[in-house]
């Protein structure tokens, strides 16, 4: 092994260390998937860490509608494959009021259409604690993030009740109202998922390899048009880029980039030379200045 | 018990156990205050070894240009911007996590603040670290505070320092300064257990000896900073340390049970005897099992189930070890810990001691001592607050499997919660235990589900909202006896 495969097996354990705590301490654990190369690689480690028997706890998927359509049939193929417990949850009262991408800001969208909708899933299943695949490396406000992040009444993330971390010690003991998001992959960073993946040949979503697909260019950003509720502006000509997705959110506000890394490993070189920080195709987080610190209070992640 | 850990030692050949290879990764902590120019050194670091996206590098080259530097000079500290932002901010200070990598290895950056008033924060991320980097100015030397940030991280344990003496271009580049500097911090390092100990004279501004080999100290033959970073052996394990394995939960598949957890200590193989210290019974390991297939060997660090010959009967808080050296079965425990939490130190609240994987209820507590870290010295004292480093002495309800923090200290650490509202209110380690203290006499009055639900709790039923609610009940009822000087402990 070279030095650099070496400390992905230091993560794999710290992180089934971390999902076997959280299961060990928690009533009623839920994992929230998101489908992309996070999940696949927080589901995988999810799986090690209750070999032989599959992890105690369903997946939780936060449906807005505006996912891509690759993104949906692979999330069904994985709960199938490894039978696992698949739970769906979508605004429908946010449907209902016509709640989109395009018509929205995206700051109200993603608020309505997630982080409420996340809130409502989380209540309505009892859960008190939740795995996320946020890793610190993201960005900034995520540098100083717990691996058990306490959330206030109302799932409410608030600086100064989080709890101190003292070596592979984790504190679960809940108190009144409390609720926890459990990060196994905090000391990840975009190099390390990607890597992982090629150790592991995981399957991933295919929009995270190049191939020849629609496109328009808005603000200097690619917009791969999904479907036909894509809302073309006056000149607006999809064209077919060959292009690829680092990140895979709801396909109107997911940046694409043009690339030819067509297979892990050339995504693996690509993602290693990268010149820009990964959430830069994110279009919601440029919406305003620490756009996640704020969100992260409302109850998104 | 010495003939017997010899015996294992020749069984298993060298040969048979490749060690694994944790040479990938280094977890780095960063001391010093913003002063002595902690920022930009690992600002500089991150630049120099081609660390920064490239959206973030013009970034930080154009808020240089606005703050009005010299144009062609990069403010490196913005890179680290998070820490100052919240001090301007008069929010809590925090610790910082940032990861970055060479073609060598890969680091992770533990950015704690320095100053006093933040020892618990500077605790907490040095109890992470492999290795810790103490900066000083050359201007000034080793400080008062060069000496606490040294004991901090003896305290937890860290076994590899880095003397970073910073701003070497302002004392013209003198080798007797650094020299001098260098020999003050050995003299003092004596008291503590440190293993390695690197001196390296830096300039983080223009950057000598951080990436970059300084063409001004030619006398200087040692590494640089990132080249000693990439090289330093963290594996600080003994060959012959003992096996243990607290167990965090047990997986049962069909009529197997698979004992899990990660192994704090030590190896194992199958066929080798083990016990559970808290039974003191044993069985034959036959199997270690993970997703990818069985182990021939499981070593320290290793994320494993463990399948036995017979059923213990044992669950989460077990510490499965080895036969010849077994961890202590104490109910009564001395320990160095560091306060955390803001409401200081209560001898009549509830506490409970969260060691490996076990959660043990505290029948009662003191504070014996508080420890003045800059002189090192100690002074009797009876209560501690936040950010004091305090000697204390707990006993346990029930017995718990732990070691001295000096012998093993996967084993030897824990954090104290409040039993209250869970919070975690200090960390610490063991420094002195014994088993058979017997903390539940004649004198510790038993508070149990029974006695609760018969009155106090007799309105409740069994939503999660309720059980809270039992508990909370509980915690009051013991804080109210344990003020009047009976000691509780609650049974449910």
């Amino acid at each position: 092994m070279t030095a650099l495969v070496s400390h992905l097996k230091l993560l794999e354990t710290e992180s089934i260390h971390i999902f076997r705590e959280a299961a060990a301490q928690f009533r009623a654990p839920v994992l929230l998937y998101s489908i992309g190369k996070d999940s696949t690689v927080l589901l995988h480690l999810a799986r090690k860490a209750f070999w032989p028997g599959k992890p105690p706890f369903p997946l939780l998927h936060i449906d807005t509608t505006w996912k891509f359509r690759d993104m949906i049939a692979f999330r069904d193929k994985t709960a199938r494959e490894f039978g696992l417990d698949l739970i769906v949850h979508t605004n429908h009262d946010g449907l209902a009021r016509d709640i989109n991408p395009f018509d929205q800001n995206p700051s109200v969208y993603t608020d309505i259409m997630k982080t409420q909708a996340l809130r409502a899933a989380l209540d309505a299943g009892g859960f008190d604690a939740a795995f996320g695949g946020a890793r610190r490396d993201e960005e900034a406000s995520r540098a100083k993030e717990r691996v058990f992040s306490f959330r206030a009444t109302g799932h409410r993330w608030e600086p100064r009740r989080q709890r101190p971390e003292m070596w592979t010690l984790l504190n679960g003991r809940l108190g009144k109202g409390e609720t926890v998001r459990v990060f196994p992959l905090s000391n990840w960073t975009e190099g390390d998922v990607w890597r992982y993946i090629a150790l592991e040949k995981l399957d991933v979503v295919p929009l995270y390899f190049a191939a020849p697909r629609p496109v328009v260019s808005r603000d200097g950003q690619l917009i791969m048009v999904d479907d036909e509720r894509m809302k073309l502006l006056a000149g607006e000509k999809p064209e077919v880029r060959r292009i690829r997705f680092r990140t895979l959110g709801c396909w109107p506000l997911t940046a694409a980039v043009e690339s030819d890394a067509s297979d892990i490993d050339a995504v693996v070189q690509e993602v290693l030379r990268a010149k820009n920080s990964e959430r830069a195709g994110r279009l919601i987080d440029h919406d305003q200045a620490a756009a996640m610190e704020m969100k992260k209070r409302e109850g998104y992640f | 018990m010495q003939v017997a850990a010899l015996r294992e030692e020749i069984a298993v050949a060298p040969a048979l156990v490749p060690a694994p290879d944790t040479s990938g990764m280094v977890r780095l902590l960063t001391c010093g205050s913003v002063d002595d120019g902690k920022s930009t050194l690992i600002g500089r670091m991150l630049w120099d070894s081609a660390a920064v996206a490239e959206d973030q590098r013009a970034a930080i080259m154009h808020a240089s240009q606005n703050r009005a530097l010299n144009g062609e000079k990069v403010d490196f500290s913005l890179l680290l911007d998070g820490l100052q932002a919240e001090r301007e901010q008069g929010i809590t200070i925090d610790i910082a996590w940032r990861y970055f990598e060479t073609t060598d290895r890969r680091f992770v950056i533990i950015d704690a603040p320095g100053h006093e008033q933040y020892t618990r924060n500077m605790a907490t991320g040095a109890s992470h670290a492999d290795v810790a980097i103490l900066l000083v100015d050359a201007r000034h030397g080793v400080k008062r505070q060069t000496r606490r940030h040294a004991a901090i991280c003896d305290l937890v344990g860290i076994k590899n320092v880095v003397l970073a003496v910073n701003k070497m271009d302002l004392i013209n580049w003198s080798e007797a300064t650094f020299r001098a500097i260098e020999a003050e911090f050995r003299a003092l390092a004596q008291s503590f257990g440190f293993i390695e100990i690197m001196a390296i004279p830096v300039a983080a501004l223009p950057g000598d000896n951080v990436v970059h080999r300084s063409a001004t100290m030619p006398w200087y033959g040692g590494p640089t900073l990132l080249d000693h970073l990439e090289t330093l052996d963290v594996g600080t394990e003994r060959r012959d340390a003992p096996f243990r394995l607290p167990v965090q939960l047990v997986l049962r598949h069909g009529d197997v049970r698979g004992y899990a957890g990660t192994v704090a200590s030590g190896r194992i193989r199958p066929g080798d005897r083990i016990v559970d210290a808290r039974s003191g019974l044993g069985a034959t390991i036959r199997r270690i099992t993970t997703m990818d297939g069985d182990l021939a060997f499981a070593h320290k660090g290793d994320a494993v189930a463990i399948e036995l010959d017979t059923d213990l009967d044992i669950s989460r808080g077990a510490v499965l070890s080895e036969i010849a050296r077994r961890p202590i079965n104490a109910d009564v425990l001395e320990a160095r810990l560091v306060w955390l939490a803001e409401a200081p130190f209560d001898p009549e609240a509830g506490y409970l001691l969260r060691t490996a994987t076990d959660l043990t209820p505290v029948t009662s507590m003191s504070i014996s001592a508080l420890v003045d870290f800059e002189t090192l010295a100690s002074a009797p004292a009876h209560a501690c607050g936040a950010n004091d480093i305090a000697d204390c002495r707990i006993l346990l309800g029930r017995p718990a499997s732990l070691d001295l923090f000096a012998d093993l200290p996967a084993t030897g650490n824990f954090v104290l919660v409040s039993a209250v509202d869970g919070t975690t209110v200090a960390g610490g380690i063991i420094t002195w235990a014994q088993a058979g203290a017997s903390a539940v006499g004649d004198n510790v009055f038993v508070l149990d589900r029974e006695m609760l639900a018969r009155g106090l709790c007799s309105d409740l039923g069994h939503s999660p909202a309720d059980l809270a609610e039992f508990h909370r009940r509980a915690q009051e009822a013991a804080i109210l006896l344990r003020s009047v000087g009976i000691p509780v402990l609650i049974e449910i």
